[in-house]
């Protein structure tokens, strides 16, 4: 049987995951100029919204999704409010300790709230698929990527035509530019840091019936969001999709054709992170972002 | 004056304890002072690094690097003792210039997550090179000849002090000041003179040999070492912990933290042993505190008393703190 069109199909709907899982890191990124080191736990806490929903209530994910989205958003705007607000213009070491501080307290209180027992949601459409040819598809991993798409094309289409996307992006663009424009950058900032978090909420609940869900989901993720950013160039949006295209390829076609591939796979994205930074740090599509 | 002899009896007290306990202490203040003294390396190294502007979030990457090297040259070449702790330095310095000198003109955020990669790199090739590793199973130390449980305890005394007199001679000489100026503003440090490039593989392989040398000696301790274990994210977590909570970019402020982290560790697994992850949840808050309240650590805090004593003393505390805040 030939391997290749079934390894294109995993690749692609893994691919529509990835973007999912990066763009918010880009957009915090592109906007604040700050990398969320918590943005990995907002993953967790969606996952774990999602488990906990679907088990105590039997809501399915699918319906609770627009639910955690909004608890997302009001959680980034807290902790943006509560603490980032406060190193905003802080040295990247006070930047970096605290958003990576705050995603260790989030990660034990998961611990301690929820133990550090794997556990999944279990939908009916989790693990039931259908053939198409001699590619076999799983519905949820279908449905993460219809989701994954929404979701993306939603936020091209707010930054694309809604006043405070356009607002988003002057900012990202120039910020002192923008404020002579009469924005409230703060308030943009808030804002981002809230869609943000949101989308990585949003990509919690996706993955909670694809992968199984700990506390400790949340860091992996993480840093494959950052290499796939960095691949595609920081605060590009296109770029953050090319890049999850280039690393869900890179990783699936690794598992399929390398001996023992699936655990070199996990590799992928640090080989990439270290390649993208030595060679041309500005990524695929990224703008300048000079950081001193 | 009277400051600075208070300042150094309390230094040599300090060496001399973390020299003198592993000869005549009991097992526990001996356990204590070997992980005291583990962290001391570890958060001075971080420290040094950080002094040049230079944000390591995968300072696992040395610590385990040096603890392969160790546990590699023991089982296989059946090296001693002290020749294992050679290769694990000479190994961590070549990781670290080579971090150096791949990350070229990176700075800030892109170093602080090369180094992040480099260290969950370095565990996925630990996992995937069973054969040389052990991997994911871990390795057992069959060395040809154990030193003896008071040679390990003393090496890890003696590569503390070690570790403080090397961060004080770079403090004492005069690339401190380039240093300083590297971590305020590479440009403008460019503009005075200063080759960064030189300074930053000096800089990264002292501190990750230093690291390696901490991962070397803790590996004939345990006996054991797996990816996890040698990669783990608690020893990145920790060693940029004590050097927050102590005061950066100071000598004393390290060595502090140490201390005060490995009670802190201690006092929450005693009093909340029985909620697993109560500790790195109080080292979560510690970090998101420090950051936002207490800048300048537990030194600051300490020469903010001092400083109400002699008002030339807190002149001097404000035009550092000043030259802090103005970094861009």
């Amino acid at each position: 049987m030939d391997l290749i069109p079934q390894a294109f199909s995993d690749a692609v709907l893994l691919a529509g995951l990835y973007t999912l899982m990066a763009v918010g890191l880009s957009l915090g990124f592109g906007v604040i100029r700050i990398i969320n080191f918590a943005q990995g736990e907002m993953i967790m806490l969606g996952a774990y919204g999602a488990f906990w929903l679907f088990t105590l209530f039997g809501i399915d994910p699918l319906i609770s999704l627009p639910l955690l989205v909004v608890a997302g958003f009001a959680l980034g705007w807290v902790i943006f409010g509560g603490f980032v607000v406060k190193v905003l213009d802080a040295p990247h070491i006070n930047q970096i300790l605290l958003t990576f501080g705050l995603g260790l307290a989030i990660q034990h209180i998961a611990i301690i709230l929820w133990t550090g027992n794997a556990r999944s949601t279990q939908p009916t459409y989790a693990t039931s698929s259908f053939l198409i040819g001699d590619v076999l598809v799983v519905h949820g991993r279908l449905v993460a990527f219809l989701v994954a798409v929404v979701m993306v094309v939603a936020l091209i289409a707010w930054l694309r035509w809604s006043e405070t996307g356009l607002a988003t992006r002057a900012v990202a663009e120039n910020r002192g530019a923008a404020t002579l424009m009469g924005i409230d950058v703060r308030k943009i900032y808030a804002l981002s840091f809230g869609v943000s978090c949101a989308l990585s909420v949003a990509t919690g609940v996706v993955v909670s019936f694809i992968l199984t869900i700990t506390p400790f989901m949340g860091f992996p993720m993480l840093v494959k969001a950052i290499a796939i950013v960095i691949l595609g160039g920081l605060g590009s949006i296109a770029g953050t999709v090319i890049g999850a295209i280039v690393l869900a390829f890179a990783e699936t076609f690794a598992s399929y054709y390398v001996p023992e591939g699936s655990g070199w796979a996990e590799g992928i994205a640090f080989i990439l992170i270290i390649g993208i930074l030595i060679l041309s740090p500005r990524g695929i599509r990224g703008q300048a972002v000079e950081t001193n | 004056m009277g400051w600075r002899i208070v300042s150094w009896s309390i230094w040599a007290l300090g060496f001399a304890l973390a020299l003198l306990i592993p000869l005549f202490g009991n097992p526990m203040m001996i356990d204590i002072t070997f992980r005291i003294c583990s962290l001391v390396v570890l958060a001075v190294s971080w420290n040094v690094m950080a002094s040049a502007g230079l944000i390591s979030l995968g300072h696992s990457a040395f610590f385990g690097l040096g603890a392969y090297a160790a546990i590699l040259t023991a089982n296989l070449a059946g090296a001693p003792f002290w020749l294992t702790l050679l290769v694990a330095i000479g190994a961590g310095a070549v990781l670290g210039s080579a971090l150096a000198l791949i990350t070229g003109r990176l700075r800030g955020i892109y170093f602080a997550i090369t180094t992040l990669a480099v260290s969950e790199g370095l565990r996925v090739i630990a996992v995937m090179l069973p054969d040389m590793t052990g991997g994911a199973k871990g390795a057992y130390l069959a060395a040809k000849s154990f030193p003896g449980v008071t040679a390990i305890n003393l090496g890890m005394g003696v590569a503390a002090v070690g570790t403080c007199l090397i961060a004080w001679t770079i403090s004492r000489s005069r690339y401190h000041y380039a240093f300083r100026a590297m971590r305020a503003n590479e440009h403008a440090s460019q503009m005075l003179g200063i080759y960064p490039l030189k300074y930053r593989v000096a800089i990264t392989a002292i501190s990750g040999s230093l690291a390696s040398l901490a991962g070397g000696v803790e590996v004939w301790h345990g006996g054991y070492l797996d990816p996890a274990l040698a990669f783990d994210l608690h020893i990145t977590i920790t060693s940029q912990i004590a050097p927050i909570l102590g005061g950066l970019y100071t000598l004393s402020g390290p060595v502090l933290g140490a201390i005060a982290t490995i009670l802190l560790g201690d006092a929450t697994r005693i009093g909340l042993g029985h909620i697993q992850g109560a500790s790195l949840l109080v080292f979560g808050m510690v970090l998101v505190v420090c950051v936002l309240y207490l800048p300048q650590g537990i030194r600051g805090g300490l020469s903010d008393v001092f400083r109400r004593r002699s008002v030339t003393c807190a002149s001097h505390v404000s035009l550092a703190k000043s030259a802090d805040v103005a970094r861009p």
